[in-house]
């Protein structure tokens, strides 16, 4: 573990003191070489599922793809930020890759906490850089609003987790996630233990976040710079699905009244979402309601608390991370080019860009889970796992699969195809530093195809 | 009309004949003005042309190679470099080659090759799969009936 964080904090001096011309590239070789040494965590040495170096720290299957799926965001946000920060003050540029350095020791804290509580103060703790990182490096005025949105609505719904939290403590005596799975299932028969339960998973589910509570999501991704996007997309929603079958384990076993209406939920927000990205004007917007509905979906894997549905979730989380990540910095190089996220103004880029337009297209195809990437996999096996759990859920996740395909292709055709508006008159070319950013994020969505064991969770 | 918006006046003029650089003229056009759409405003108007890469002279002017990685060609191409080099040399090819190679977690793999070897060989030999009586019934100590 600290083989990771040492030279992550050891980011912060390269950042402050190497020389103002090599900033972006020292910060850039320093990450990737964190992210290759971050693999290491996948060399998996114990049996029992844990594998500690010591008491506060530690990794499991479950964790694992999380933690290197947030070392392997860091260099990808540099390298996406690189030309719209690079023109501002020197000072502003190092606070800027700090604050993303310090959102990855956050989150490499959160995934491999062992304290649940621990694991509480670091999910709170990424709201910090993240809400900076928003309100003062949007673009529009409005990202103050955004930021408001992502504050509250997160902190509102984890307030109550750290009070379920205490009483947890209380109750059992301990918040370690090595012990805790040992304890005797509760049985919730009172209005009490039932709020806590709930308690335990809204949080979680703002986070997620799970339709009805997702507002803060399009707001925050719309308004954030491509670095936000990104960092929100990949991991940041992945720490609820994360949280959740870290509580799960706990909260069995699965009662109508309590699991029913989120699993509704989650499912009809598949739907929902999927049918408000088929009308959006708004690039961005579009691919945040997309992430809600693909959350949606790993929401319903977990609430199940089935083997397959816990892995599908995870296979899903981390793919979906890839592929949305990938889909916002195709969106931001559109947006760098043209100024605008309006999908109208910024048609028929293929004549222009047909490069791009091959990278848009194998991003759509892995939003859209095209066999036989790890997409398809983890939903196929959550949609199983529902089905097998309940016949009627194939309507929706069907019906869902079958708008997120239309979506896809909407949001293909409509950037990329058609003719080219007359506005547009001089677009810069694409950069080598644009491909490298969107083939390191498509190759590892490829590779995982070969070794999809990596990301099997508790399954393996 | 790129002389007009250029910062690098004395830049242009070397490169100025040379029919392939730049950015690329789709339409003839004259610009409308408004460069993006209404969703946009700038931070520091002002400033806007030389902030967020919102300028509008191309970085190709002043490096034909530019890479998208610095303004300066010399921070451009090694940034560029170390980018490749570590991102793709290092972090795909050596840390795709570790996870290939990683050993096999919990005999997974080789349970899999030994049941599938199994089979064939047993299916070969005409048997079942698997004995009725996985377990040796002679070597199975159960309590006695009367025993309570």
């Amino acid at each position: 573990m600290l083989k990771i964080l040492i030279p992550t904090l050891m980011l912060f001096p390269t950042i402050w003191f190497s020389p103002a011309k090599w900033l972006w590239t020292t910060s850039i070789a320093q990450s990737l070489v964190i992210a290759l040494a971050s693999l290491s965590w996948l060399k998996w040495s114990s049996e029992t599922g844990w594998s500690s170096s010591n008491l506060y720290l530690a990794t499991d299957p479950l964790s694992t793809p999380l933690l290197v799926l947030t070392c392997w965001l860091l260099p990808l946000m540099v390298l996406a930020s690189q030309n719209h920060i690079s023109p501002e003050p020197l000072n502003r540029q190092r606070t800027y890759i700090s604050l993303l350095v310090s959102l990855q020791m956050f989150l490499i804290l959160a995934f491999g906490a062992t304290e649940i509580i621990m694991f509480y103060i670091m999910f709170e703790a990424t709201l910090l850089p993240t809400l900076i990182i928003i309100t003062r490096w949007g673009n529009q005025t409005e990202r103050l609003n955004a930021g408001t949105y992502f504050l509250f609505y997160t902190l509102a719904g984890s307030l109550p987790l750290l009070v379920a939290l205490l009483l947890l403590q209380n109750d059992s005596g301990t918040l370690s996630m090595f012990t805790l799975q040992y304890t005797q299932p509760m049985h919730l028969l009172t209005w009490g233990n039932k709020l806590w339960w709930a308690a335990c998973l809204l949080a979680f589910l703002v986070k997620m976040p799970v339709y009805g509570v997702h507002l803060w999501l399009p707001k925050a991704h719309v308004e954030a710079p491509i670095a936000g996007s990104m960092i929100l997309a990949a991991v940041l929603l992945k720490l609820g699905g994360y949280g959740m079958m870290r509580m799960m384990v706990m909260l069995d076993p699965l009662t109508k009244e309590l699991a029913y209406p989120f699993i509704v939920l989650a499912l009809w927000g598949i739907i929902m979402t999927g049918s408000i990205c088929l009308r959006q004007t708004d690039l961005k917007s579009l691919i945040a309601y997309s992430s809600v509905g693909h959350m949606g979906l790993v929401a319903g894997g977990i609430l199940i608390q089935t083997p397959w549905g816990f892995t599908g979730a995870i296979i899903l989380m981390i793919a979906h991370g890839l592929a949305s990540s990938a889909l916002f910095c195709l969106a931001n190089t559109s947006y760098e080019r043209t100024h605008s996220r309006t999908m109208l103004l910024a048609r028929g880029m293929q004549m222009i860009l047909p490069l791009m337009t091959t990278w848009w297209f194998v991003a759509s195809l892995a939003n859209l889970a095209l066999p036989p990437l790890p997409n398809l996999m983890g939903e196929l096996m959550i949609i199983t796992s529902m089905f097998n759990w309940s016949h009627w859920t194939l309507l929706l996740t069907g019906l869902g699969t079958l708008i997120t395909a239309s979506y896809s292709l909407y949001l293909f055709l409509m950037t990329q195809r058609g003719p080219l508006p007359s506005h547009i008159i001089a677009l810069e070319p694409t950069h080598t530093r644009e491909h490298l950013l969107i083939t390191l994020h498509l190759i590892p969505i490829i590779l995982l195809i070969l070794k999809p064991e990596l990301m099997w969770g508790w399954c393996f | 009309m790129l002389a007009r918006l250029s910062r690098f006046g004395p830049a242009l003029t070397r490169f100025r004949t040379n029919p392939a650089f730049g950015a690329r003229f789709v339409s003839q056009s004259p610009p409308s003005g408004a460069a993006g759409s209404a969703t946009v405003s700038d931070l520091q108007p002002s400033r806007a042309k030389e902030s967020h890469g919102h300028a509008e002279v191309s970085a190709f002017e002043k490096n034909r190679d530019y890479h998208g990685f610095s303004q300066d060609p010399v921070v451009d191409e090694w940034n560029m470099r170390m980018a490749f080099f570590f991102g793709i040399s290092m972090a795909i090819v050596v840390g795709g080659t570790f996870i290939h190679y990683l050993p096999d977690h919990g005999m997974r793999q080789w349970a899999r090759r030994e049941a599938e070897r199994l089979i064939t060989q047993r299916e070969a030999a005409g048997l079942p799969l698997m004995e009725e009586n996985y377990y040796d019934p002679s070597k199975i100590v159960l309590p006695g009936a009367g025993e309570e």
